[in-house]
Parts: C-alpha cells; sequence; structure tokens
C-alpha cells in the first residue's frame, strides 16, 4: 500500500473510532440495564449516536480491535471523500468469497417436457391442439427446447424448438429489438402472434393440460403464428395502452386454419398476406388487482373462392388478485376470451362465435384449482341460419366443453395436474376425458410474462 | 376541426412532458435499493422501485405497467444474481428502452459491488433446490454490502449525470458515514447474539448471520425454494430444541404458519424480517435495518 493511502487509512480509522469510543464513554440514555430503547420511534438517527454500546465500559481503556466493518466504511469513505477523479469514479468491487460462475456467450437453455396419461370416454374426440392428449394411454405433449440471448446491443433472439412423437417442429425463432425510438418494437421471423391472450403463450403459462377448442377451431393445433413480422408500439398515455401489428404468411394447416390453411396459394400481393392487429390495456386497479384488456382481429384471404376473406375479432379479459401487499400465497385469476368469425364463401357469409371463460384458484403455494367453460356456436350464414361449414362439416350445433383441473408443484420446476372434462355437440357426440400431466423444467427457464 | 388540432396539440405536449424530465429518472428492482438510490440522488432523481418490500422479489408479477416505468428509466439498478431473472427480463424487453438493457451504462447490477457469499465450489443442479449459481443474493441485509452498494450508485449516477457528479458523492459519503456509526451501534447491540444459534426460513437470512456473527443451524425450507413437509418440520424442531435456539428468523414475505409452530414448539421467539423498507411509506434502509435489530435485541438483550 503506498504511503499516502496508509495515512489516509489511518486518518479515517481515527474518525471512525471517535465518535464509537465518545458514545461509549456518554452515559445511557435508554434502559437501565443498556439495552435499546423500545420507546424511541426507529428514525435515521444512528444507533451509534443516541443508544451506547453495551460494552463500552470494558472497552474504555483501548481502542476496540478493528473489525471488517471498519475496514468496509473507512475504504468506502476514504475513496469517496477526496477530490473526484477518473480513478476515484471507478466503482470499488468487493472481493467475492469465491469465484463467479464461469462466463458463457452460450444462450441459456430450457427443456420443458410434458407428459400425459389420458383417457377418453370415445375414440372420436375433438381436441384441437397441437399440444393436446390425443389417446388414450400415453401421450408426449411436447418436450420444448428453449433457447434465447441478445444477439448485440440492438436485439435479442428466442427460439422455441418442439420435439413430438412425430418429428420436430420449429414452433418460434424471431428477433426482437430492443432499442427503438418513440416506445416501437419489431420483432421478426417465425413467431406465434399476440392475437388474444393465450395465443402467444406455451403448455407451460396454461392453466389446463389442453387449449381452448377455439383457438384450434379458428388458426389450427398450434395456434396463430407464421413467418412474418409484427410491429408494436406503446402509445404515450398515462394507463398501458400498447398497439400492436404483425403480417405473416397467410398459410398453415396449423396456424391459418380459417386462412389459407393447408393450401399453399401465393402471394402475388399484400392482400394475400394474414394481417393481425391488436390492442392491449393495462391497469393497475389495486396493488393486489390487476386488470388485462385487448381487443384483437384477424384480417387475411381464404381459398373458398376469388377474394374470398375471413376476419376474426376477439376481446380477451384478464383479472388478476394476488395479494402482494402482505404475506399470502393466494392467487385467483378469471381468464375470457370471445372470438367472433365472418368468412366469405361464394355468394354467402359465414359467421360463428367461439370462447372460454376459466377461473384458476391457487389456494396453497404447491397446488391450485381451475374451472373452464367453452363455448362455441355453429357457423351461420347472414341470415341466422345454420350453414355447413366447409371446415367443420360436422359441427352443426352448439358445443360447450367443461373442465376441472387440480394442480401441485412440488417445486418451481416441475408440475403434475389432473384434468377431467365433459366435450359435448359440435363435432362431438358427448366425450368424458380425464388427464394426468408432468410437466418437468430443466435449465435456465426464462422470465414468465403477464 | 380546430378542437381536434387543440387535442393533437394537447397529445404531443403530454408525449412531451412523459419523455422528458429534469431528473434523473432511476428504478430499482427492490424497495432497499430504492431507498439507498434515493439517499444518494436525492433531489436529482426520480426513484422508483418494482417490487413492493412486501413483495418476495423472486416473484414478481411482470405486470405491463411496469415496462412504462422502465421505458423512462436512464438508470436501472438491479440485484443480480439470478434474483430477479423470472421476472425482470420480460419489463426490460417490453421497455423498449435501450439505456437499461444489460450492458448499458443505464443499467447497474449491484452484486459487482459486494462480497458474495455462498458462490458455488462445485456443479449445481436443482437438486439443491432453487439455488443461485452465482451466489446468494440476498446481501441487502447486510449494511456493510449496502454500504458498498451505495458507493457503486454514486459512481453509476455521476457517471450518467456529470453535473450533480460531487453531489451523488457527497450524499454518498454522508450517507455512508451515517450508515456506518449505525452498523457499529447495531453490531454493539447485538453483541450478545454471536454465535448464537438460530433457525431461518429461507437462505436470505445468510448475510445477515454472517454480519452479526448468528450461527444458522437449520432452515425450514429443507432446500432453498422448496416448501417445508411435515417430516422436515419435526426434524427442524429437534434440531431447535437441541440446539437451544432462541430465534426464528423469516423475511415477513413468507408464509408464517410452519415458523410459528417452530417458535411455538421450541420456546423460541419468531423474527419476521420486512422484505426490505417501506420505501413508498418514506422508511428508510436505517429504520429498515433498525427495526430488524431492535426485535432482534429483545431476544439478545
Amino acid at each position: 500500500m503506498p504511503m499516502q493511502r496508509r495515512h489516509s487509512a489511518f486518518l479515517f480509522a481515527v474518525t471512525l473510532w471517535a465518535p464509537v469510543a465518545f458514545a461509549q464513554a456518554t452515559p445511557p440514555s435508554g434502559t437501565s440495564d443498556g439495552a435499546p430503547s423500545e420507546a424511541a420511534e426507529p428514525d435515521d438517527a444512528a444507533p451509534g449516536d443516541s443508544e451506547p454500546a453495551p460494552a463500552a465500559a470494558a472497552t474504555e481503556a483501548k481502542p476496540p480491535p478493528r473489525t471488517e466493518t471498519d475496514d468496509v466504511f473507512s475504504e468506502l469513505e476514504s475513496s469517496l471523500s477526496g477530490p473526484s477523479s477518473p480513478a476515484r469514479s471507478e466503482p470499488t468491487r468487493a472481493k467475492p468469497a469465491g469465484q463467479r460462475g464461469a462466463q458463457s456467450l452460450n444462450p441459456d437453455l430450457a427443456f420443458i417436457a410434458d407428459f400425459a396419461a389420458a383417457w377418453f370416454s370415445e375414440r372420436e374426440h375433438a381436441q384441437t391442439g397441437g399440444h393436446d392428449p390425443t389417446r388414450t394411454g400415453m401421450n408426449l405433449q411436447a418436450l420444448e427446447l428453449n433457447a434465447r440471448s441478445v444477439v448485440d446491443p440492438y436485439l435479442r433472439f428466442d427460439a422455441n424448438l418442439v420435439f413430438a412423437e412425430d418429428g420436430v417442429e420449429l414452433e418460434e425463432a424471431y428477433a426482437t429489438t430492443l432499442d427503438l425510438p418513440l416506445g416501437l418494437q419489431a420483432r421478426f421471423g417465425q413467431l406465434l402472434t399476440r392475437f388474444g391472450r393465450i395465443n402467444s403463450t406455451h403448455p407451460h403459462a396454461w392453466d389446463f393440460a389442453d387449449q381452448p377448442f377455439a383457438l384450434g377451431r379458428i388458426f389450427g393445433a398450434e395456434g396463430n403464428r407464421g413467418l412474418g413480422a409484427e410491429a408494436s408500439w406503446l402509445v404515450p398515455l398515462p394507463w398501458y395502452t400498447e398497439l400492436v401489428g404483425t403480417v405473416l404468411h397467410a398459410d398453415g394447416e396449423g396456424s391459418a386454419r380459417s386462412f389459407y390453411g393447408s393450401q399453399e396459394l401465393h402471394v402475388d400481393s399484400v392482400t394475400d398476406l394474414l394481417y393481425v392487429t391488436a390492442l392491449k390495456q393495462f391497469f393497475e386497479l389495486h396493488e393486489n388487482w390487476s386488470l388485462l384488456w385487448g381487443l384483437s382481429a384477424a384480417f387475411g384471404p381464404n381459398p373458398n373462392g376469388p377474394d374470398n376473406r375471413t376476419a376474426v375479432y376477439a376481446t380477451d379479459l384478464y383479472l388478476k388478485y394476488r395479494p402482494i401487499t402482505r404475506e399470502s400465497t393466494t392467487q385467483v385469476t378469471w381468464q375470457t376470451e370471445v372470438m367472433h368469425r365472418r368468412r366469405q364463401i361464394p355468394d354467402a357469409l359465414l359467421w360463428d362465435v367461439s370462447g372460454y371463460s376459466q377461473v384458476f384458484w391457487r389456494f396453497a403455494r404447491r397446488f391450485g384449482a381451475a374451472l373452464r367453460y367453452e363455448y362455441g356456436s355453429p357457423a351461420y350464414y347472414a341470415s341466422g341460419v345454420v350453414a355447413r361449414d366447409p371446415l367443420d362439416p360436422e359441427w352443426t350445433d352448439t358445443r360447450q366443453r367443461m373442465s376441472a383441473a387440480l394442480s401441485h408443484w412440488p417445486s418451481e420446476f416441475s408440475r403434475f395436474r389432473l384434468q377431467a372434462s365433459r366435450d359435448a355437440g359440435g363435432p362431438t357426440r358427448g366425450v368424458w376425458a380425464a388427464f394426468l400431466t408432468a410437466e418437468l423444467v430443466v435449465g435456465a427457464h426464462g422470465a414468465h410474462t403477464f | 376541426m380546430s378542437r381536434w388540432i387543440a387535442v393533437l396539440f394537447g397529445w404531443l405536449v403530454l408525449c412531451v412532458s412523459w419523455q422528458a424530465s429534469a431528473a434523473v429518472v432511476v428504478v430499482t428492482s427492490t424497495a432497499d435499493l430504492a431507498s439507498i438510490a434515493k439517499e444518494v440522488g436525492g433531489a436529482n432523481v426520480e426513484v422508483t422501485s418494482l417490487a413492493l418490500h412486501t413483495q418476495d422479489p423472486h416473484f414478481v408479477d411482470a405486470k405491463p405497467h411496469l415496462a412504462m416505468k422502465l421505458a423512462k428509466a436512464d438508470l436501472l439498478v438491479i440485484i443480480g444474481l439470478d434474483l430477479e431473472v423470472g421476472w425482470l427480463p420480460t419489463l426490460q424487453t417490453g421497455s423498449r428502452n435501450g439505456k437499461i438493457q444489460a450492458g448499458a451504462d443505464g443499467f447497474l447490477d449491484c452484486s459487482e459491488f459486494v462480497k458474495i457469499l455462498e458462490v458455488p465450489a462445485v456443479k449445481v443442479d436443482r437438486s439443491q433446490g432453487d439455488v443461485h449459481p452465482q451466489g446468494n443474493p440476498h446481501y441487502m441485509l447486510d449494511p456493510r454490502q449496502a454500504a458498498r452498494v451505495t458507493k457503486g450508485i454514486a459512481d453509476r449516477l455521476a457517471k450518467l449525470d456529470a453535473a450533480h457528479a460531487d453531489a451523488y458523492r457527497k450524499n454518498a459519503l454522508n450517507f455512508i458515514r451515517k450508515l456506518g456509526k449505525a452498523t457499529k451501534g447495531w453490531e454493539a447491540q447485538l453483541a450478545k447474539a454471536k454465535g448464537q444459534k438460530v433457525v431461518a426460513y429461507h437462505k436470505s437470512i445468510v448475510y445477515f448471520a454472517d454480519w452479526l456473527g448468528l450461527d444458522v443451524v437449520e432452515y425450514i425450507e429443507p432446500r432453498p425454494g422448496i416448501p417445508p413437509n411435515p417430516h422436515h418440520v419435526t426434524h427442524v424442531i429437534e434440531v431447535a430444541k437441541g440446539a437451544g435456539v432462541k430465534s426464528v428468523l423469516q423475511e415477513a414475505y413468507y408464509p408464517s404458519k410452519n415458523s410459528e409452530l417452530i417458535a411455538k414448539q421450541t420456546g423460541a421467539t419468531l423474527v419476521k424480517i420486512p422484505g426490505a423498507p417501506d420505501f413508498k411509506g418514506g422508511k428508510s434502509y436505517i429504520q429498515h435495518i433498525d427495526g430488524v435489530v431492535r426485535q432482534l435485541a429483545k431476544i439478545y438483550p
């Protein structure tokens, strides 16, 4: 240590010690036994100032031995009290007690595995989700490999590869901008659109083992996704308002069912693309109560006839009660989505309504229960007469499904779920189903969205 | 038409005022960091904490309006060591604010300033619970680490807002002096607690125990983040009785049912430690630690 620094360290040690020693010599002002005064309100006054150290008498004769506390504070005071200079402005880094984790430029990786033992009362059923249990017996719902990393100061990258029994699927692979001006952000690549609430989420975030049938009915087993680009704007309003616009290819049986679907028709003009727009608004009703309300719409061509188009309008509501102003493990959420689809077919217009409403109650730290009601009308002509839907010709009456689920989390990284449901109407003729699912999360699991 | 122009103009003014602010806008992940940042920044900063002092900082909901706060931030101050990894990255990305992304000057991970404990020397996995591979992140219960954080924040504010650099350093120095005196006082108050055996709920107490020389003989969580089961609670009671434990320590945001049971069965006193100072309510970091020390001083007078 240079001589000058040694001097200053000594001076500050004396400075630090002096008031302590003085306080030790002062008669106690608190309780007679030198214990802290319980009546006194805690305030910013340093206890060393107002409350004498009980051990004062024993150490009056000589200064107390230097402690780590003395060293830490004298070093910090020393570094801050001198004239500021570039050298002094450098942060003081404490020596860690051990080695920090090895640095790596590899992306964060996580595997999420979902397995299900399932039973259906009928061999013919109408599960519509790509990750739903679909057969009596054992099911691999999905093995998802999630990779994410920043690309550079301007972009981050996220990818989800899904391994299923029939192969590997690129679910998502997209870049997100980090620093566009004026509250703008862009995503591009293969992405799930932010249509509604559940479409952009993965099974890990669901309260049930299967996805609402409305999503599969309208967009297909994989939900609304595809190659394309999204722009969003954080509207400068006093409450959270986000405007989202996405453009995608309009084909894909599993992701654009109400549009081109499995027919790979060419893009000859901008009207041959699928456009999705959404307005997301968040209201913090109270610190313990949150409300997210969304409006979404999707527009694109369908293959029923020349210039025939499909439009899907939806609204979603997510109300969450989670006490955070006191100790509690309770969470209650109410989530509802309603979708209204209008499709042109030659010389006619078809419309239908689908949706679901579900309540989830985490009643203990390890347990949660959920109840869901789903509804799907048949397709109607504009006149209100039931139509023969070219996509679901057997869906000629109202379909309703009730599901109940009980989830158990042994830890944050595993979940077991028991679910039962009754599905009737539409393409089904009354199906009971029961699932017992297991989910495992390993690796660097990413952050959750709200 | 003129009405619409007036509305548009008003909105533009709102937008500009929303973006522009004379003070440095500081957003912290936790309320204890907010308290320190305010001590350092004084009138030159606006400070907001994303998590309430009553919230478990591991599990904060990434509510969209928090991204709005980050969108306006000049500086994001975090605990680091993966404490906020389950929620903060979503908000950072959603903020669209390049200034506070990791690696930028407006992003400050305070773990770089502290003496980190419990850095695993061997490979860790989740069989050990929700472990933090880079070390224990609960350092703010040790005022010595808080002092180091204070200087780190002052240095960063001085870099971001050079016009007030001297004020930040002066504020930091004053606060560190005050905290230093308080710390010596607290240590004197709790001199008899040194070496005492305690039970704690979560490994969040490690730095606090290290500072005061407490000996944590058992944790109520069998492993970090794993809720206790009856078998483990029985084990903790046996250990606590055998060791003559006088206090059970836990952060107030953890469920207290098992801690109360253990305290009752062993004759120990349950000490509920607020997760952080009530920053929104005007409580300071020193008041926060002082409150904890007062609780313990009753047990170890």
